[in-house]
């Protein structure tokens, strides 16, 4: 039976205070805690009570887990160090905490009113539906009356956030955007030695020291708690301090973290460093792992009763009980007697805890998950751009004046006024700038808007996801470019841990609403190959939350993303915005030259409420449902099929695939009874799979057949075509589902 | 024993049927003797008059003595429960001081005499009460909208949040303009708005030139940190490494003319203490209900509703204790 190490740890404390020589009686509070050190015996005091505080919070946690009431045991005990980085701080400063901060936590929220952190820590670990932030949907560290947003990630994943966030603080201020926090704030985002390893982390810091480098405003203190360990394995020795101890515009500072005074000093060092220079910091704080990874890790199974006790040793409760005792500051007896009341308190709120209410149902669990209400997103389309700044924005020649254009040309000028209608928005991606985008679809827009709000970043979509997130949660509203639809999956957690979750755990407390454009899908003529053709959307479909919009022509386009916009400036909404690249400079359907792919530019077009679909013709033999490139060439196939065939069929574009038109697509289902549906996305995990479910759930009764891009990647050329669907296949199938050979012609 | 948040009650709580209501005791004789010094009428005095009326008992510079007086006096008596947190609503801030170490007896009579005594012919505006609770004692958001577009108006502040209940205040016109205006509600057979007698618009900023007074009169105040951790009424704790200015300044200038908020002092302590029973020090019976309705509020103890406290009170281990009421005094007290 494994050795029950948190009640070694409980019982270490209490033995070693009685050993501890008291120092002579001192009253004067406003002291240093010790010779040397700007930390006062006042601050020091409030800081043990805090680091009291988190140890027995994880001892509780252990309790309850006993008594099968607690679901999280992942403790802070041997970090309690970051109690005194906190108190460095200012409780304003947006804090992006790791899962390890529960002294930075308690010792904030003496900071500031009406805060009960035992409690609110203490219903997060039980799951109660009362837990202030999360509301028992998990057990994170959060507040916004601390300006913590509550971070799940287990690795370092919210570092691109805080380096948006960071970068930022100013921004917002120069758009005349109220950010939330004073002027001067830092971000500060903590993490730990075996997560520093993390592609996010390491990105995420390269980010920071890459704006930095430019005289870029970074107000980040990046606060790593070493104590040697991810989980089992060792952190070599060292390997912090030469990862990151000399890296470009990044201040380095290293302490021992058991010392909270050496830990305050270092703190208000690097504190200051970034508050006055705008410059990140990064503040390397050894510390000790005790309790194990978890209450479910058997640390002796990896390393030995001699290292588990020489960690227990440092102690740095008992370091800072040395401090206190030895400096004459409180006597061993108040100190003891403390610890237990803090006990019996947290024991006290952990009953408290368990008799609070647990979600009940699915519906409570989801409530808070992506509000959207589509009466608020019409309003918010429908409010008017202002005549005056149109003006001063496109000149003399408006957009609406200009002859019928493609897509690309569309977006750009959705997008410009979009701009004009959000002062807060900014566009930003790769190349987006000056040169308006691979495709030139933000062409003029960065000289229109001026500087700072269109602009390039760096070659990282996770920097450019998280910039996005971190904007957000700083008010602005932003609109981040992934310049192909792969690139995005190496960054694609940035969405689905990070940003369509926060709603989510915070009961809509916090928001960061972004719409993020993603030229998408293949077709791409003349230049080929996965990367610039990817037609994987699965990643995404199945984002809780997440809306997606896919559309096929400029206006449906321009509508789309109004809508887009306008559920994220309402509702915080987290879109994807997929723009199909083979669509962007078309302009044609049927004939070459026919230009009916080009569409007359609109100031206030019709509104595209999100999830709704739209039908073009009024066919009663068949129902194609497709999007993006495949509903322009269904399009095609239904003219071949009426002249060739006569066969009439109708053709839904979905414009979204998330939340999927429903009604739409069943209504036009039944008017036929049969039903293709084309999807250039691949077989398996595509779009179609969707829609069969969605129809069969329905219970229609009706034909249905799908075609679908092959379960393949997308090679180079012309064999590209061989994988993904082709108008003669479409054609086929729809002859075949109304009954008909191919070479059959019309009567 | 149980751990124990203890309430300390303001001005309005010693009333009519306290009358007689002190017994002797050492602390109630210092008491009385601080009082004989500055030569006025001394607690045992008043306590004892052959009647009540508002001129001697309600008025503030007597009245204040007598709650402080009868609450500390109770605090001798405590002795089946383990006090672990203090705090106080209102004036009972500063007997709240003295209960929870901040302030020795005599320097905690000489803060409560000196703002007592600015009240001797000197009512400034006034306070009314309204409800924001529903019959059951739940937070009723209509009322509480009430009371937040009253706020709104020019003049109009929020004086306390007192559980189930807000205490308005305003200037005298203002006063008037709140008693015809805010719509009649009834709450357990007494209709509201009511005005307190003889109060000021305490805890408001037309309390200021009190503030200043004070802190002049008071400069030499001798306030140190707690013993007992010492909930605020702005949300805060003061613990035994608080700032000694820090609660000079709570105590003379924050407290005096920004809203008092008991309700969220009372949440604060138990949601940092967990004390398994309030204590409701000193006379007259009259936060009881508040600290149910807080209770209620939160789901403390799984407390939904009125019934559900009512039902709690009777267990063996009533949640709320007020010393006013004999058959709950027992429960503190040795007999």
């Amino acid at each position: 039976m494994a050795v029950n190490r948190a009640a070694i740890v409980d019982a270490r404390f209490t033995d070693a205070l009685a050993g501890m020589e008291p120092g002579g009686p001192r009253a004067d509070l406003d002291a240093p805690v010790r010779e040397g050190t700007a930390l006062t015996a006042r601050v020091a005091l409030e800081i043990f009570e805090s680091q009291l505080t988190s140890r027995h919070l994880d001892l509780e946690a252990r309790r309850l887990k006993g008594k099968g009431e607690s679901f999280y045991t992942i403790g802070s005990s041997g970090h309690e160090g970051n109690a005194a980085v906190a108190a460095a701080l200012s409780p304003t400063d947006p804090a992006f905490l790791h899962y390890r901060a529960g002294a930075f936590f308690v010792q904030r929220s003496r900071q500031v009113p009406h805060q009960t952190p035992i409690l609110d820590v203490l219903l997060g670990m039980v799951a109660s539906r009362d837990e202030p932030i999360a509301g028992g949907r998990h057990k994170v560290l959060g507040s916004r009356a601390l300006q913590i947003p509550p971070q799940t990630s287990t690795i370092a994943s919210h570092l691109p956030k805080a380096v948006g966030a960071a970068i930022s603080l100013s921004r917002a201020g120069r758009l005349g955007v109220e950010p939330g926090v004073p002027e001067d704030s830092i971000v500060v985002a903590s993490f730990g030695d075996a997560s520093a390893n993390h592609s996010t982390a390491t990105g995420a810091i390269n980010a920071a020291c890459w704006a930095a480098h430019q005289h870029l405003p970074m107000p980040l203190l990046l606060l790593c708690e070493d104590n040697g360990l991810g989980i089992s394995v060792a952190t070599p020795k060292g390997w912090i301090e030469s990862a990151y101890g000399h890296r470009p515009e990044l201040h380095y500072l290293q302490v021992d973290g058991l010392d909270i005074a050496a830990t305050y000093d270092a703190a208000l060092d690097a504190v200051d460093h970034v508050r006055q220079h705008r410059k990140p910091a990064f503040l390397h704080v050894k510390v000790v792992r005790l309790l194990g990874h978890a209450g479910s890790d058997v640390e002796q199974s990896y390393r030995t009763v001699e290292e588990i006790e020489a960690r227990e040793a440092q102690d740095p409760l008992v370091q800072t009980a040395r401090l206190l005792i030895e400096g004459g500051w409180m006597s061993s007896e108040a100190l003891a007697h403390r610890y237990e009341e803090i006990r019996e308190r947290t024991q006290a709120l952990g009953e408290e805890a368990t008799r609070r209410p647990k979600l009940q149902s699915a519906a409570e669990v989801m409530e808070v998950q992506a509000p959207l209400d589509p009466a608020s997103v019409a309003a918010e389309v429908s409010r008017p751009v202002s005549a005056a700044a149109r003006a001063g924005f496109w000149g003399e020649r408006l957009p609406e004046s200009d002859r019928p254009r493609h897509l690309a040309m569309q977006l750009n000028r959705g997008l410009g006024d979009l701009m004009i209608k959000y002062p807060q928005a900014i566009l930003f991606g790769e190349d987006v700038a000056k040169k308006g985008g691979v495709y030139h679809v933000t062409a003029a827009l960065s000289e229109r808007t001026g500087v700072g709000r269109v602009f390039n970043t760096l070659l990282d979509e996770q920097a450019i996801l998280g910039l996005a997130i971190g904007a957000g949660h700083m008010g602005l509203l932003p609109i981040p470019e992934i310049q192909y639809l792969a690139y995005l999956h190496n960054a694609e957690d940035q969405l689905r841990g990070e940003a369509a979750s926060l709603q989510f755990f915070s009961q809509g407390q916090f928001k960061n609403p972004m719409v993020v454009r993603i030229a998408s899908y293949a077709y791409q003529k003349g230049f080929g190959g996965h990367f610039h053709n990817d037609n994987s959307v699965a990643v995404l479909r199945d984002i809780p939350g997440l809306v997606i919009a896919s559309p096929s022509r400029g206006d449906d386009a321009v509508g789309c993303l109004r809508s887009c916009m306008a559920a994220a400036a309402v509702h915080g909404t987290v879109c994807a915005f997929l723009e199909p690249i083979a669509l962007y400079m078309t302009k044609d359907l049927y004939e070459p030259g026919d230009g009916r792919w080009c569409v007359p530019y609109e100031a206030e077009g019709p509104h595209v409420p999100i999830g709704s679909a739209r039908t073009w013709g009024d066919g009663e033999d068949l129902t194609i449902v497709s999007f993006a490139n495949g509903f322009w060439m269904s399009l095609r196939v239904a003219r071949r099929l009426e002249e060739t065939h006569g066969i009439r069929a109708r053709v839904v574009d979905l414009r979204w695939l998330n939340p999927l038109p429903a009604e739409d697509v069943l209504r036009e289902a039944q008017a036929t009874g049969r039903v293709l549906l084309v999807d250039e996305t691949r077989r398996t995990g595509g779009v179609s799979e969707g829609l069969c479910a969605l129809l069969v759930d329905a219970g229609f009764e009706g034909s249905v057949t799908r075609i679908a891009a092959r379960d393949s990647f997308i090679p180079l050329g012309d064999a590209a075509n061989l994988v993904l669907v082709q108008e003669p296949q479409i054609e086929a199938a729809a002859l075949a589902l109304c009954g008909k050979e191919p070479g059959e012609r019309r009567p | 024993m149980r751990r124990a948040l203890l309430v300390c009650p303001g001005r309005g709580s010693y009333g009519r049927d306290q009358l007689g209501s002190l017994s002797p005791s050492p602390i109630l004789a210092k008491v009385d003797s601080f009082r004989a010094g500055l030569g006025r009428p001394i607690v045992t005095e008043l306590d004892g008059a052959a009647r009540f009326t508002a001129k001697l008992h309600v008025a503030g510079e007597n009245a204040s003595i007598l709650t402080f007086a009868a609450t500390v006096a109770d605090t001798e008596r405590i002795a089946k429960v383990r006090p672990v947190v203090v705090t106080g609503n209102s004036m009972g801030w500063y007997t709240a001081l003295y209960v929870a170490g901040a302030l020795e007896l005599l320097e905690a009579a000489r803060l409560v005499e000196t703002l007592g005594a600015y009240q001797e012919k000197n009512v400034i505006g006034g306070q009314v009460l309204y409800p924001v609770a529903d019959e059951h004692w739940r937070p009723d958001s209509g009322l509480q909208a009430v009371v937040d577009a009253a706020c709104a108006e020019d003049g109009v502040h929020l004086s306390i949040r007192l559980g189930g209940t807000a205490v308005l205040a305003a200037d005298q016109e203002g006063v008037r303009h709140l008693l015809a205006t805010l719509p009649k509600v009834t709450r357990g057979g007494r209709e509201f708005p009511l005005q307190l007698p003889l109060h000021s618009a305490f805890h408001t900023p037309l309390m200021q030139g009190s503030s200043e007074r004070a802190l002049t009169d008071l400069a030499n105040l001798n306030l140190k940190a707690p013993v007992l951790p010492l909930v605020t009424g702005d949300g805060r704790v003061f613990r035994s490494h608080a700032s000694p200015e820090e609660i000079r300044d709570y105590t003379l200038t924050t407290q005096v003319v920004a809203p008092y908020d008991f309700t969220g002092a009372i949440a604060q302590a138990l949601g940092d203490y967990a004390p398994e029973v309030v204590v409701a020090l000193g006379p007259g019976d009259t936060l009881g209900a508040p600290i149910a309705q807080v209770m209620i509020a939160l789901g403390w103890r799984g407390l939904r509703d009125r019934a559900d406290f009512l039902e709690a009170q009777t267990c063996e281990q009533p949640p709320v204790l007020s010393m006013a009421r004999p058959d709950q005094r027992a429960y503190v007290v040795e007999a």
